[in-house]
């Protein structure tokens, strides 16, 4: 089936979440290219295992439901079946946009999906990964939103061999770009996470979350419920609108586990939970429960580590 | 200015979704999605601002229309909704479907959105709407300035970027963006004399189909049971332990 990736450059390079689906399509032998949209002016994302074209934007406007007409065109031209993004900011601006030019609702949140006799199906995580949604896709294209992790990603050399087309900017003019500076483990790639929830009463009670952090070399998550009341920046928020984390030890500080939580972690390796309710819900997926209070538990774990 | 905001009435959060064949089991009484609140928000500090007419789109069960009564009593003008049987497990691009043909309707100049329901979290009609009505979608928004102008900062994935509002668009905006009102009590009865009208179907243009078919809901053992340890005072200990074993320390 002809398929075409979305991708998106992370760090000079391909995304992890494009990789993790270009090893997907590779393992079904689809007849894969990528068209990659981003702003950087040198990236180096030409891979060796397929074609590549780069969609390069103005990052002084905002201008991707131009990125996304471009790739309508591609569709038709290549006569494109199977369409595949990461749900990013940017994949999910685009993969909704294309939805409309080719008529074709997307399914999101796609944890797995398979090709067979020209019909595309999918699974998708709900009710916090406790129940497994199946779709079949009777459209000519197909396009899929797909969580990050889902799949393993695949080895490539990247080098320089790829068509680069300009994209046009447009009339809403961006400023004021602001890049978090990433200090530390970060969320994706971290062997550690602990996150926190609501059990840390205050915001400033994640002094103890940052101390442990540094001394287990861990990066810091949160749940949605914290990020909004402001205590964390939005990028640190994992769950179903967050980021998916799949570390080899996850350490949940205070956190009930609601769905929307669990949907983000509940693949890491060894989850650790410390909360005051034994009956939350985070505690079945622990493999190591404490009852008890974060705030009493957390400073002596620093005191001990 | 015209503000059209979506709000979705969704079955209580605090209750576990229920599928009947692929599709949410819906009671007759739903709630409004605290999601759609924060696009309300939005909404009604404009219109003190700019003096703009708010009005409430939405699709699905009406039921008892308390999740509407809800986004009335913020402070929202009036509301309109589509509820029709063809409708039913409707996929997201139908769904941005109708509620771009109500945006029409309503000859709406902003449109505003959550970013995702609770309930169905597919996470694309705002930009959907917003190619439907040939209308650039400003998503994602975490913070609202408004002064002469409106500035609206869009979270991205290396930090945030500010773009000044233009007259017509559509807008999400994230959970937190904004701190969503408590009605009191007199906006709660001023809300019972809104107008909230039905819109047929039959005077919508929809062209989309149902692509997507449900096969099938698997359930799957989640539950790890772990050890479970009751904190005397001693159970960090426990946790250094584990730590050791899996060589983090």
């Amino acid at each position: 089936m002809k398929t075409l990736i979305i991708g998106e450059i992370i760090n000079n390079n391909l995304s992890s979440g494009t990789l993790e689906i270009l090893g997907k399509a590779k393992s079904l032998e689809l007849d894969v290219q990528v068209v990659t949209v981003g702003s950087d002016e040198n990236p180096s994302i030409g891979v060796d295992l397929c074609k590549q074209t780069y969609l390069k934007r103005q990052n002084n406007s905002l201008n991707l439901s131009k990125a996304a007409t471009k790739i309508s065109e591609i569709i038709k031209n290549e006569e494109i079946n199977l369409i595949l993004g990461s749900s990013t900011y940017m994949c999910r601006d685009l993969i909704s946009f294309l939805s409309v030019d080719l008529n074709s609702s997307p399914v999101s949140n796609v944890i797995d999906f398979d090709v067979a006799s020209g019909n595309v199906s999918t699974v998708n995580s709900i009710n916090g990964g406790e129940s497994l949604y199946k779709t079949k896709i009777n459209s000519d294209q197909s396009l899929l939103l797909i969580r990050p992790k889902a799949f393993d990603p695949v080895e490539v050399n990247f080098n320089d061999d790829f068509e680069t087309i300009d994209l046009d900017g447009s009339d809403l003019e961006v400023f004021d770009i602001f890049i978090e500076e990433k200090s530390g483990p970060q969320l994706e790639d971290s062997k550690v996470v602990i996150s926190a929830g609501r059990g840390m009463v205050d915001k400033e009670n994640l002094e103890l979350i940052e101390t442990l952090a540094s001394k287990l070399n861990a990066a810091i998550g949160g749940t949605r419920a914290i990020v909004d009341a402001g205590w964390m920046p939005y990028s640190q928020q994992v769950g179903q609108t967050g980021k998916t984390v799949k570390p080899d030890v996850y350490i949940a500080c205070g956190i009930s586990g609601a769905t929307q939580h669990q949907v983000g972690m509940k693949d890491s390796k060894f989850v650790i939970a410390i909360n005051k309710d034994e009956e939350a819900p985070i505690f079945q997926l622990a493999d190591l429960g404490i009852v008890g209070d974060t705030l009493s538990v957390i400073p002596k774990l620093n005191d001990n580590i | 200015m015209k503000i059209a905001v979506c709000a979705k009435q969704i079955p209580d959060p605090a209750n576990e979704v229920t599928y009947s064949n692929g599709t949410i089991e819906r009671p007759e009484e739903q709630v409004l999605d605290d999601t759609d609140r924060y696009g309300i928000e939005v909404a009604l500090q404009l219109k003190e601002k700019f003096d703009a007419e708010v009005t409430i789109i939405s699709m699905g069960p009406s039921g008892t229309q308390k999740g509407l009564q809800q986004a009335l009593q913020m402070g929202a003008d009036k509301a309109v909704f589509v509820d029709d049987e063809s409708l039913k497990g409707a996929n997201s691009l139908m769904t941005a479907n109708v509620l771009s043909e109500l945006a029409k309707s309503l000859s709406a100049d902003i449109v505003i959105f959550g970013t995702e329901s609770t309930d169905g979290y597919s996470g694309t009609v705002p930009q959907q709407v917003s190619r439907y009505l040939d209308l650039e979608c400003i998503s994602y928004v975490k913070a609202v300035e408004i002064n002469d102008n409106v500035t609206l900062t869009r979270q991205t994935v290396e930090g945030s970027e500010k773009l000044n509002m233009p007259e017509k668009c559509v807008i999400s905006v994230t959970a937190g963006g904004v701190e969503p009102r408590y009605p009191n009590f007199k906006d709660i009865m001023a809300a019972k004399s809104k107008p909230i009208e039905q819109v047929s179907i039959s005077d919508l243009s929809i062209n989309t189909t149902q692509n997507l078919e449900f096969i099938d809901i698997e359930t799957v053992e989640n539950s790890k049971s772990g050890e479970k340890i009751t904190d005397e005072g001693e159970a960090y200990q426990e946790i250094v332990n584990k730590l050791k074993e899996l060589k983090v320390i």
